[in-house]
C-alpha cells in the first residue's frame, strides 16, 4: 500500500486552514508600531494624529495595557540556579512603556478598518526617543561597564546555573595526562517557520469570553501564558487552532502581539486580526542558539575520558522568553556527558540579557549546543592525540550492558546501544573507504573531509500528564482530542494508526480535533520531540480503556459475563465459541446520543527518554571559492520502536537539513553598534533550498525504551542534534588538509575561503571575519 | 503599499506622455523589483505606467550582425528563444540564471537594465558586449549608460525600447549567486567581439564595471592562465556581512577563469 | 478602483479592486481561495505561486490590475475533477502525498504549482533541472528530499 497521511488531502488541495485563512464578520485589522532602535528611552509619543485618521478605530499604547491590568509576560527558571539562586525576571510589557530594548519591540497597536489604513496610522504616530548604549552579544553584556538593560538585573546576568560535580572534575583534571580545550560559538539563528505568526481574536462582551485563533504548538500552554499576561480568567480564554505552518519551538510561547490584539478586540467590540509580514517575523519571532562556549576534556594516557568541563554563556536577548531558560539549561543537564562513560562532568550556564530579540526554543532546543560542543571537543582530542576519531569514541562509549546508565550529574539513560550504533553508522558511511574518495576529490582540486558525531538526545517527559479524549457518537466517525498540536509532525496520522492497530478499526475513521476550545484537556504542547511517547502512550491507554468499556457492552449484547469475552482484531468473542460482536457494531448501535458509552478520557504520564545516534558527514570544499558541498550524509538513529517509518524518515530529513542550514550560513546578525538586524529578510538570510544534501542515507537502529508503553523515543530533533557537529567535524577535517586548525560556524563560502587563505599566508588574523553578533 | 494609479497606455508615445505629465509616475515592466519595493513602502509613485505589453518594446531579431531584443522581453523568452540561443548563447544562458522560474516568467530585460541593480546579471552582458541601449529619444553606448549603483544615463520620462547586442565571436558569463537572494555576489561576462576583448564585472563593485586589466591580459593571450596571473586590488570593491572585498576580488578571478574555460572548452559560449 | 475581469480555475470572474491590490489578495480575500499562501514580503518563498496564462508566477508580486483578461490557475483548480468529497488528485498532488513530500503543508500549494510548471518545461527532469526549477520555493520542514522524490514520481505518473 502506498503511503499517505490523513492530513494530506486537505493540505495538497489548498483546503488547509492556517491562521491567516480565518476571517470573522466585522473584523478589523491590527498593525504594530515597532521600535526602530535597539535601546532607547521613550521621551514622548503622540498618537493623536493616528487616532484621528479615517478608518482608525483604536490606537493602543502601554497606558491602555496598564489600565487593563496587563502584567509582564511570564518567565521562569526550570531548576534553581547556582547556590539556590533564583532567576531575576526582567519585566516584559506587552507594549513598551518607558524603554525599548530591541529593534522590533512592540510600542503601539493600531486597529483600523483595513490593513493599509492601520499601516498608515502606524506611520502617523510621532515618537521621540533618547538613545541608550546598545549591548549586542553575551560577552559584551557581561563585560564590566556594559550598559544595563533592566534596573533589577545587575551586570545583565539573570541567573547562573551549575550542573555536575565541579570538585570531582577538578580532581580528574589534576591527574589527567592530556587536557583538550576548545572555544566555540553557536550562532544566533532565526527559525522561520513558513507560516508567519498571527492571530484573530473575537471577544464576546456578554460572556466575557475571548476566542483566540492563533498559531500554536499546544493550546493549553498558550492559554496559560495569555492568562498570565492579561490577567483574564482562564475560563474566559479559548485558544483555537487548526493547521499550523511549522513551529520548531517558535510557536510555543504567547507573543506580546496576541495579548495586545485581545485587548483591541475588547476595546473595539469587533474581531481583530493581525498577521505578521515576514519582515516582522524576522524582527519579532524568538531567535535561537546564540551561545558562546568553552569546553575542556581531560584524558588519561590511554585516551580514556576522565572529565568534561563546560562553560555556556547564553545570549537571551532583551527579555527572558518562557522557554528560554528551559532550553539554556535543561538540555545541557540532560546530555552533559553525551554518549561517554566519563566519571565526572560539570557545566556552568549563564543567561545574559542583550539588546536583541529574545531567545527561545528552536529545533533541538539546547541539545545541538551541547552535542556540538562535545563532539567538536572529542574530534579535537582525536587530532591532538593522533587517534582515529572513531577509535577514540569506541574507547569511551557507554557499553550497552551498562544500561540504564547513571550519568555523571545524577540522571539515568534508560536504554541504548551506543557502540553498535557507531559501528552501524561507520558501515553505512563506508568510513574505511574514505581515503580513496579523498584521493578522487583531490584529483579535481577539492578538499574532502569526513566527520562523525555520536550523540544522545533527551526527549521530554513533559511538565505533567497528557490527556486524550475520544468520542464515538459521530456515526462511524471517532473524534479525538489532545493538547499537543501538530505543525507538521503528522499527529492525525500517528494517533489514528496507534488506535487503529489496537481497536481494529480503519484509521480513516478517526478525526483529530486538536485546537478545539470546547474540550479542555491537560497536556503538554508539541515540543521536546515528546508527542509520540507522551500522547501516543495516552492513546494506547485510551485504547485499552475503550476495549474494557466495549467488553461490558459486548457482554450485554452477547448475554454472557464480561470475563468470558476476549477482544481481537476489532471483535469481541465469547472464548471457545464462534459467537462474537464487532466493536464497530457496538459503536454504531449506541450512536446518536449526546454521550456515547464508549466515550473515554485517558491520560498517561511518561518519563523522558534518550534517543541517540551516530551521524557521518562527508563534504567537498572548492578551495577557490570556499563553497562546501555535502556529498554524503549517513545517519543511524535509535529512536526506539518506530511506528511509521516514512514519517520518521521525514523528520530526520528535515532536522538534518536545518542543521545543515545553520552550518552553511544561517545567521541572524545584529549590528554591534546599532543593534539593527542585518539579515532581516530572505534576501539576506540564506534558507536551505533544494538540494542541500547529496547522498543522504538513513538507517534505523532501534532499542525500545522501557519508559513508555510504545517503546518509542522522540525523533523530531535528532537530525539537527547530530548534523551540526557531524558536518562541522567533516568541514574542519577537510580544512585541516589545507592547514586550517580552527574553524567555527557558519561555514559560508567567504569564511571558508578566508580561513584557507589565512592558513596559506600563515596568519590566522588575516581575513579574520567577525563571527559573533 | 501606498496608493497609486495604474495606467496601461496603448502606445509608447502615450506611455512617454503619461510619464511626462506626472512627476511621480514610474514605468512598470515586469515589476520584479518595483512591486516588492512598493510593498515595503520604500517608494510612493503617483502613477504606475504599465509598459509590459507595448508592441514597440517586444521582439527578438538578428539584423546586420546585431541581436536586437525589445525592452519588455521577459527573461524566460531570452533564455529559451532559438534566435538568442543560436546567435548569442551566452546571453540565453545568463537569462536562465536570473532569479528563479517565477521571476524569469515576469521580469524583463529593459526593467533589469534600467534599474541597474549592482548585483544584477544583465548589465554585465550589456557592458561586456558593448551593446547599445535604445530609448525613444536616442541610442546610448553601454560604456556611457551605467553610472553607478541604481544610476544610469536614462533621463526623466525616457524609456528603454530595445537593446542591440553586437554578436561576439565568443563569450561566456560566470556567476556566483548569493546564497540567499540568488543575485550575483559576483558575475563576470567575457566577450570577444570584432577581435576586441571586453570583460564586465557585476556584483563585486559599486555598479557594473569593465575590468581593464583582464581585458589587456586577454588581448595578449586569450586563456584562463592570463587571468590567474593577475593581482586584483580589493580596495573599492564591496564589503558587507556576506563577504569582505578580498573575497569578491578572488571571485572575479575565479569566475573570469571559469568563463574562459567554458569558452575554450566548448564550441559555444556557456554559463560556467 | 477598477474592475478587473479574469478567469480563475476556468471560471470567469470580475472583481473590483484598488490599483495597489495584489493578485494574491484578490485570490485569498475576494475569491476565498486561501490555498495560495503568503510566506514572505520579498518575493522569495514562493508559497503564493500560481499559474498565470500557463506560466508560474508569484501572485504576491503581481498587481490584480495587471492580469486583466488573463487566466489564473490556483491549487484549488489543479485537480482535473476535484470535489470536496474526495475525487481524483492531480498526479503532482498525489505524488506529494505518497512520497511524504509535505509536513506542515504551508509551502505545499506553491510548491505543487511550481512543480507542475517545472514538469511542463521538463517532463523528465534530472536533479539539476529540479534544483533549478525549485529555486523560487522555500520549504522549512522536509529538507526537500521527499519533494525531489515526488517530482520524479509525478513525472513518471504523468508519462504513463
Amino acid at each position: 500500500m502506498s503511503f499517505s497521511r490523513l492530513e494530506d488531502r486537505r493540505l495538497v488541495t489548498g483546503a488547509g486552514r492556517y491562521v491567516s485563512d480565518w476571517h470573522l464578520p466585522g473584523q478589523l485589522y491590527a498593525a504594530f508600531l515597532r521600535a526602530d532602535r535597539a535601546h532607547a528611552r521613550i521621551v514622548s509619543m503622540d498618537v493623536s494624529q493616528a487616532q484621528a485618521m479615517p478608518e482608525v478605530h483604536a490606537v493602543l499604547t502601554a497606558e491602555d495595557t496598564q489600565r487593563a491590568g496587563f502584567r509582564s509576560l511570564p518567565c521562569a527558571a526550570p531548576i534553581p540556579g547556582k547556590g539556590g539562586a533564583e532567576l531575576i525576571k526582567p519585566y516584559r510589557p506587552v507594549l513598551a512603556a518607558e524603554v525599548v530594548r530591541f529593534v522590533g519591540e512592540c510600542v503601539a497597536c493600531v486597529v483600523a478598518q483595513t490593513e493599509e489604513a492601520a499601516q498608515n496610522a502606524v506611520e502617523a504616530i510621532v515618537i521621540e526617543y533618547d538613545d541608550l548604549p546598545v549591548v549586542i552579544g553575551a560577552e559584551a553584556a557581561i563585560a564590566p561597564g556594559a550598559a544595563q538593560l533592566h534596573p533589577n538585573i545587575p551586570g545583565n546576568l539573570a541567573i547562573e546555573f551549575e550542573t555536575g560535580d565541579a570538585q570531582a572534575v577538578a580532581a580528574a583534571f589534576a591527574k589527567s595526562a592530556h587536557i583538550v580545550r576548545l572555544d566555540l560559538h553557536n550562532q544566533r539563528v532565526a527559525g522561520n517557520p513558513m507560516e508567519p505568526k498571527g492571530c484573530l481574536v473575537r471577544h464576546d462582551a456578554g460572556t466575557g469570553d475571548y476566542f483566540v485563533h492563533v498559531c500554536t504548538q499546544g493550546t493549553a500552554g498558550m492559554r496559560g501564558q495569555l492568562v498570565a499576561t492579561t490577567g483574564i480568567a482562564d475560563e474566559h480564554v479559548h485558544v483555537v487552532a487548526e493547521d499550523v505552518g511549522g513551529g520548531f519551538g517558535l510557536r510555543f510561547n504567547a507573543y506580546p502581539e496576541y495579548s495586545a490584539v485581545m485587548l483591541a478586540a475588547r476595546i473595539t467590540g469587533r474581531p481583530v486580526r493581525w498577521v505578521a509580514s515576514r519582515s516582522e517575523v524576522f524582527l519579532s519571532d524568538e531567535h535561537a542558539r546564540g551561545v558562546s562556549s568553552r569546553g575542556e576534556l581531560a584524558l588519561d594516557a590511554q585516551g580514556q575520558f576522565l572529565a568534561f568541563r563546560f562553560d555556556f554563556l547564553n545570549d537571551m536577548g532583551a527579555y527572558i522568553a518562557p522557554t528560554g531558560p528551559v532550553v539554556a539549561v535543561l538540555s545541557i543537564r540532560a546530555c552533559l556527558a553525551g554518549v561517554y562513560k566519563v566519571p565526572a562532568a560539570v557545566a556552568n550556564v549563564r543567561l545574559a540579557l542583550t539588546n536583541s530579540v529574545p531567545m527561545a526554543a528552536y529545533r533541538g532546543a539546547g541539545r545541538p549546543v551541547i552535542s556540538y560542543m562535545i563532539e567538536r571537543l572529542v574530534d579535537q582530542a582525536a587530532v591532538e592525540l593522533a587517534i582515529d576519531p572513531a577509535d577514540l569514541r569506541r574507547r569511551n562509549l557507554i557499553p550497552a550492558h551498562a544500561m540504564p546508565w547513571p550519568t555523571a550529574n545524577g540522571l539515568a539513560y534508560d536504554s541504548g546501544d551506543f557502540p553498535a550504533v557507531l559501528e552501524h553508522a561507520l558501515e553505512v558511511a563506508d568510513w574505511t573507504g574514505f581515503e580513496q574518495r579523498r584521493t578522487q576529490s583531490a584529483a579535481h582540486g577539492r578538499l574532502r573531509g569526513i566527520g562523525l558525531a555520536s550523540f544522545v538526545e533527551a526527549t521530554g517527559g513533559g511538565a505533567g500528564p497528557d490527556e486524550v479524549e475520544a468520542r464515538f457518537g459521530g456515526h462511524g466517525e471517532i473524534t479525538l482530542f489532545a493538547v499537543s498540536h501538530s505543525h507538521g509532525q503528522s499527529h492525525e496520522t500517528a494517533y489514528a494508526e496507534i488506535l487503529s492497530a489496537v481497536l481494529g478499526l480503519p484509521r480513516e475513521r478517526f478525526r483529530l480535533r486538536n485546537g478545539d476550545p470546547a474540550v479542555r484537556l491537560a497536556g503538554n504542547a508539541t515540543g521536546g520531540s515528546r508527542t509520540l511517547h507522551g500522547v501516543g502512550s495516552a492513546l494506547r491507554v485510551l485504547a485499552d480503556d475503550v476495549i474494557a468499556k466495549g467488553r461490558e457492552l459486548a457482554a450485554r449484547a452477547l448475554e454472557v459475563a464480561a470475563a468470558d469475552i476476549v477482544f481481537a482484531d476489532g471483535r469481541y468473542h465469547i472464548a471457545g465459541t464462534d459467537r462474537s460482536v464487532t466493536l464497530d457494531s457496538l459503536i454504531e448501535q449506541h450512536s446518536g446520543g449526546a454521550v456515547h458509552p464508549l466515550d473515554t478520557r485517558s491520560s498517561a504520564r511518561t518519563g523522558g527518554t534518550f534517543p541517540n545516534g551516530c551521524h557521518v558527514a562527508e563534504v567537498e570544499i572548492d578551495p577557490t571559492t570556499g563553497v562546501v558541498e555535502i556529498v554524503r550524509f549517513s545517519a543511524v538513529d535509535d529512536a526506539g520502536t518506530i511506528l511509521n517509518h516514512t514519517i520518521v524518515a521525514g523528520q530526520m530529513h528535515g532536522g538534518i537539513t536545518q542543521g545543515a542550514g545553520q552550518v552553511l550560513g544561517e545567521h541572524a546578525i545584529c549590528d554591534r553598534q546599532s543593534g539593527q538586524l542585518l539579515t532581516g529578510s530572505f534576501m539576506d538570510y540564506p534558507m536551505p533550498r533544494a538540494i542541500m544534501i547529496h547522498g543522504l542515507t538513513l538507517a534505523e537502529h532501534p532499542v525500545p525504551t522501557p519508559t513508555n508503553v510504545l517503546g518509542a523515543k522522540g525523533v523530531g530533533e535528532a537530525g539537527v542534534t547530530g548534523s551540526l557537529p557531524a558536518l562541522m567535524n567533516a568541514i574542519l577535517a577537510a580544512l585541516r588538509t589545507a592547514g586550517v586548525t580552527h574553524f567555527d560556524m557558519p561555514a559560508t563560502p567567504a569564511r571558508i575561503w578566508g580561513a584557507i587563505e589565512a592558513a596559506r599566508a600563515g596568519d590566522a588574523r588575516r581575513f579574520a571575519y567577525d563571527r559573533a553578533q | 503599499m501606498y496608493e497609486f494609479s495604474y495606467v496601461k497606455p496603448a502606445s509608447l508615445d502615450e506611455a512617454a506622455q503619461l510619464l511626462a505629465n506626472h512627476d511621480d509616475a514610474k514605468p512598470l515592466s515586469g515589476g520584479m523589483t518595483l512591486i516588492p519595493t512598493l510593498k515595503q513602502r520604500l517608494a510612493q509613485p503617483s502613477h504606475l505606467i504599465d509598459i509590459a505589453a507595448l508592441t514597440e518594446l517586444r521582439g527578438i531579431e538578428v539584423t546586420a550582425g546585431q541581436l536586437i531584443i525589445g525592452a519588455a522581453t521577459r527573461h524566460i523568452e531570452v533564455a529559451t528563444s532559438m534566435t538568442v540561443r543560436t546567435a548569442l548563447p551566452a546571453l540565453a544562458a545568463l537569462a536562465s540564471t536570473i532569479g528563479d522560474p517565477q521571476v524569469r516568467n515576469r521580469g524583463t530585460l529593459g526593467g533589469s537594465v534600467a534599474n541597474n541593480d549592482p548585483n544584477a546579471d544583465y548589465p554585465a552582458a550589456v557592458l561586456a558586449l558593448g551593446a547599445t541601449v535604445h530609448t525613444q529619444r536616442r541610442a546610448i553606448a553601454a560604456d556611457d549608460f551605467f553610472q553607478g549603483v541604481f544610476t544610469t544615463a536614462i533621463e526623466e520620462g525616457e524609456l528603454i525600447t530595445r537593446i542591440a547586442f553586437p554578436l561576439p565571436t565568443r563569450a561566456a558569463y560566470a556567476k556566483f549567486p548569493h546564497p540567499a537572494s540568488g543575485f550575483a555576489m559576483t558575475g563576470v561576462f567575457v566577450a570577444e567581439t570584432g577581435g576586441r576583448v571586453r570583460v564586465a564585472v557585476t556584483g563585486a563593485g559599486p555598479g557594473v564595471f569593465r575590468w581593464r586589466e583582464a581585458e589587456a591580459a586577454l588581448a595578449d593571450r586569450f586563456a584562463a592562465e592570463s587571468i590567474e596571473a593577475l593581482v586584483v586590488d580589493p580596495s573599492g570593491l564591496n564589503a558587507d556581512i556576506h563577504a569582505p572585498a578580498e573575497y569578491r576580488a578572488n571571485l572575479m578571478k575565479v569566475l573570469a577563469s571559469r568563463a574562459l574555460r567554458a569558452i575554450l572548452n566548448s564550441s559555444e559560449g556557456a554559463v560556467a | 478602483m477598477s474592475k478587473v475581469a479574469l478567469t480563475v480555475n476556468g471560471k470567469p470572474v470580475e472583481v473590483e479592486v484598488e490599483h495597489r491590490t495584489l493578485l494574491s489578495t484578490v485570490l485569498r480575500e475576494a475569491l476565498g481561495l486561501t490555498g495560495t499562501h503568503i510566506g514572505c514580503d520579498t518575493s522569495q518563498c514562493g508559497a503564493c505561486t500560481v499559474h498565470l496564462d500557463g506560466r508560474v508566477v508569484k501572485s504576491c508580486t503581481v498587481l490584480a490590475v495587471q492580469v486583466q483578461g488573463q487566466s489564473v490557475k490556483t491549487i484549488e483548480g489543479l485537480a482535473p475533477s476535484f470535489d470536496a468529497s474526495g475525487a481524483r488528485l492531480h498526479p503532482v498532488q498525489q505524488a506529494f502525498s505518497e512520497c511524504h513530500a509535505l509536513q506542515c503543508g504551508f509551502c505545499t500549494p506553491g510548491m505543487i504549482m511550481a512543480v507542475t510548471g517545472l514538469l511542463q518545461d521538463h517532463p523528465q527532469p534530472d536533479d539539476q533541472q529540479i534544483i533549478h526549477g525549485l529555486e523560487g520555493n522555500l520549504c522549512r520542514c522536509t529538507g526537500y528530499v521527499n519533494i525531489i522524490k515526488a517530482v520524479k514520481q509525478a513525472a513518471q505518473m504523468m508519462q504513463a
